[in-house]
C-alpha cells in the first residue's frame, strides 16, 4: 500500500490530527478568579480597619492623645487611658521573645546539627505536639499550675531578700500571687517556643549539606559553624519567624487574660499584675453597658491592629535592609 | 579476605620517596555496613597535582573525603587503615580534627561561598587561627584572592557578596578562601563540572599556578582535564585503586586493561 503523502500531511504526521484550539474563554475566567480572590482580601483588611475607626472613634475623638498617654482606665466614671495595656502588650511581648528566641534556636541547631536521629524524632513529635495545644489549656494551666508554684518558689523568696528600695526590689515589688507580668510573659513563652523552634529547625535543614562542609572543611568548631555560617545563611528567614512568633506573643489573648491579673494601670514592676490590649477586650467586653465603654474597648483593637501591622512593616523593612 | 580479593593488586608506579607528603595504606572505608573503598594504597606527590579519575561510584570522592575526615560529620561512616601525612596517622584517634582541616584544605563541587562579604569570605578561615590587624588581614586577602586569579574582578567590590559573584568567580573565591589559610594540601572535588569552559580553563591556570606551594588533589570525571592538569593520575574502579603513575605514563602506556579501557573511552 502505497503511503499517502499529501493524505498524512493533512491528517498531521502519524495520522495524530491537529491540536485542539483552546477554549477562548478559560484563561480570563481563571484571571477573574484569582484577581477577585486577592481583592477580597484587600477589601476584607479595609473594611475591618475602617470599622475598627469607625467603632473605636468616640473614644478617641472624646480623649484625643491622651487615650495613648493615660493610665487611667476606669468604666465607672467612663475614663479611658490605654497606656497599661499597651505598654503591658509591648512588655510581655518582649520579655516572652527573649526568653523564647535563644530556647528555640538551641532546640534546632541541636536537632540538626548534634541530636542522633533515634532522639530527633520524639524530640520533633513533641515539639510539634507543643505547637497544637490550643492556648486556653496554656492558661489553665498557668493559672492553676505555674502561677502558684512560681509565687511561692521564686516569687516570694526574691520578695523576701532582696531591699524593697534598691533597684533589684522595684523590679519584683508586688503581690505574691503569681498572676503578673513576667509569668504571664512566661507562658506567652512557652506558648511561642514550639513554634519558633519548628521553623527555625526547618530553616536549618534548608542550608545545603556542602556549605556546612565547606565551613568544617576550614576548620571550623562545631560552635563556630553554626554562630558564623549557618545562622547567618538562614537569616533572612529567621527575622520573618522572629517577627511572627512577636505578633502571635502580641496578639495573644485567653492564656494572659487567665494569668496576668488584670490590673489596668501602668505595670510598675515584672511582678506587678497587669493587662494587654487582648484580655482587657476579652475581660470587659460582656461587661461593657456604655457605648464609650464600647467604644475604648474597639479602640483598643485598633490600636492592637496598627502596634501588629508596625511589626510587619519593621519586618519588611529588615528583610530588604539585608545585603547577603 | 576472600580469593578474589587477594588476586587483585593496584599497579603503582610511586613517585620519589622523599617527594611523598601524603599516603594511604589499605585503606578500607565503610558507609555503615556497606564498603566503598578497598585496600587503598596511593602516594601522593608534595607541590604537585594528582589526578583521581574513574567512573561514577568508584570511591574517588569518597578517598578524597576520607583525607580530611569529612566523613567524621556523619555517624556510622568510617575508615580502616592509614593516612599518612607528613608521617602521622591523621585518621588515629588522637588527631586535633579541625587542626588537620586547616592543614588540608577542601573545594567542593558547587561552590559554597558563606553569606558574607567577598573579603570576608576570604578572611572567614584565617580569624579562626591568627588574630591579624586590618592591614595584615587587608593583604592576606588580596594575596589569596590574587593567587586564585580573582583579584582583578572582585578589587573594587570586596564589601559585596560573596553570592553575587557568577558561578566560576564563586568558585575560585571558594579555592581563595582555602589557600588563605595557608594549608599544605588542597583537596578539590570535581571543581569545573559546573562551571563553563572559560571559568573552568581560568580554575586549571590557578592550580597550575598553586601547585609550587601547595599539594594538590583533584577528582575529576573529565579526563582531558586528568591529562592536562595532573602529574601524577590514579585511575579508580568498584572501590578499589587499579593503577597510578605518571600520568603521562598512564594516559600513553597503561598497565592494566582497565585502564585502558576507561581512558579509551569503552565504558565510563
Amino acid at each position: 500500500m502505497a503511503f499517502n503523502v499529501t493524505q498524512a500531511a493533512k491528517n498531521g504526521i502519524a495520522g495524530v490530527s491537529a491540536p485542539l484550539p483552546k477554549k477562548d474563554l478559560a484563561d480570563p475566567i481563571f484571571r477573574a478568579v484569582a484577581f477577585s480572590a486577592a481583592t477580597l482580601l484587600l477589601i476584607t483588611l479595609g473594611g475591618l480597619l475602617v470599622s475598627l475607626v469607625i467603632g473605636g472613634w468616640p473614644a478617641l475623638s472624646t480623649f484625643g492623645l491622651g487615650f495613648f498617654t493615660s493610665t487611667t482606665w476606669n468604666p465607672a466614671t467612663e475614663v479611658f487611658g490605654a497606656a497599661g495595656p499597651i505598654v503591658g502588650t509591648l512588655l510581655t511581648a518582649v520579655i516572652a521573645l527573649a526568653f523564647a528566641l535563644p530556647i528555640a534556636i538551641c532546640i534546632a541547631v541541636f536537632l540538626t546539627q548534634f541530636c542522633p536521629k533515634i532522639i530527633a524524632q520524639p524530640i520533633s513529635t513533641a515539639i510539634e505536639l507543643l505547637a497544637g495545644i490550643p492556648s486556653i489549656v496554656y492558661g489553665m494551666w498557668g493559672l492553676f499550675v505555674f502561677a502558684p508554684w512560681f509565687a511561692k518558689t521564686i516569687q516570694l523568696p526574691l520578695l523576701l531578700s532582696v531591699d524593697p528600695d534598691s533597684l533589684w526590689g522595684k523590679l519584683f515589688a508586688g503581690v505574691p500571687n503569681g498572676a503578673n507580668i513576667l509569668t504571664a510573659s512566661t507562658i506567652l513563652a512557652i506558648m511561642i517556643l514550639p513554634y519558633m523552634a519548628a521553623v527555625f529547625r526547618e530553616l536549618f535543614r534548608s542550608v545545603p549539606p556542602q556549605v556546612r562542609e565547606a565551613a568544617f572543611g576550614l576548620g571550623c568548631t562545631p560552635f563556630e559553624v553554626v554562630s558564623s555560617v549557618l545562622i547567618p545563611y538562614v537569616q533572612k528567614g529567621m527575622i520573618g519567624v522572629i517577627m511572627l512568633g512577636f505578633g502571635r506573643a502580641l496578639g495573644e489573648t485567653m492564656a494572659v487574660t487567665f494569668i496576668i491579673g488584670n490590673a489596668h494601670g501602668f505595670p510598675e514592676s515584672l511582678f506587678a499584675s497587669g493587662s494587654t490590649l487582648a484580655s482587657t477586650i476579652a475581660n470587659e467586653f460582656t461587661e461593657a453597658t456604655g457605648d464609650l465603654h464600647t467604644s475604648a474597648l474597639i479602640a483598643l483593637g485598633l490600636v492592637l491592629f496598627m502596634i501588629t501591622f508596625g511589626v510587619l512593616a519593621m519586618a519588611r523593612a529588615l528583610l530588604s535592609s539585608q545585603r547577603y | 579476605m576472600s580469593d578474589t580479593e587477594t588476586e587483585f593488586k593496584s599497579v603503582i608506579t610511586p613517585p620519589p620517596a622523599d617527594q611523598i607528603v601524603l599516603e594511604t595504606r589499605h585503606l578500607n572505608f565503610f558507609y555503615g555496613t556497606h564498603q566503598s573503598l578497598f585496600d587503598v594504597s596511593i602516594p601522593v606527590k608534595r607541590n604537585g597535582i594528582t589526578a583521581l579519575i574513574g567512573p561514577s561510584g568508584c570511591g574517588k570522592s569518597t578517598l578524597l573525603r576520607t583525607m580530611n575526615r569529612m566523613y567524621d560529620l556523619y555517624p556510622g561512616q568510617r575508615a580502616e587503615g592509614e593516612i599518612l601525612i607528613d608521617g602521622e596517622n591523621v585518621i588515629g584517634p588522637k588527631i586535633d580534627v579541625t587542626a588537620l582541616r586547616a592543614k588540608v584544605g577542601m573545594v567542593f563541587q558547587k561552590p559554597t561561598p558563606f553569606p558574607m562579604s567577598i573579603y570576608d569570605n576570604v578572611a572567614f578561615g584565617v580569624k579562626l587561627y591568627h588574630k591579624k590587624s586590618k592591614a595584615e588581614m587587608d593583604e592576606v586577602v588580596e594575596t589569596s584572592l590574587r593567587r586564585a586569579a580573582l583579584w582583578d574582578e572582585v578589587k573594587d567590590k570586596l564589601n559585596k557578596s560573596g553570592l553575587s559573584l557568577s558561578g566560576g568567580q564563586q568558585q575560585r573565591l571558594c579555592v581563595a578562601r582555602g589557600i588563605a589559610v595557608e594549608p599544605e594540601i588542597l583537596l578539590l572535588d570535581e571543581p569545573a563540572s559546573a562551571l563553563d569552559p572559560i571559568s573552568t580553563a581560568k580554575l586549571e591556570d590557578t592550580l597550575e599556578e598553586l601547585k609550587r606551594d601547595i599539594t594538590i588533589i583533584i577528582v575529576t570525571h573529565n579526563l582531558q582535564q586528568a591529562a592536562r592538569l595532573s602529574d601524577y593520575t590514579g585511575f579508580m574502579y568498584l572501590g578499589k585503586l587499579i593503577e597510578f603513575g605518571p600520568t603521562e605514563t598512564l594516559f600513553v602506556n597503561p598497565k592494566c586493561e582497565k585502564t585502558s579501557d576507561y581512558i579509551g573511552g569503552r565504558f565510563g
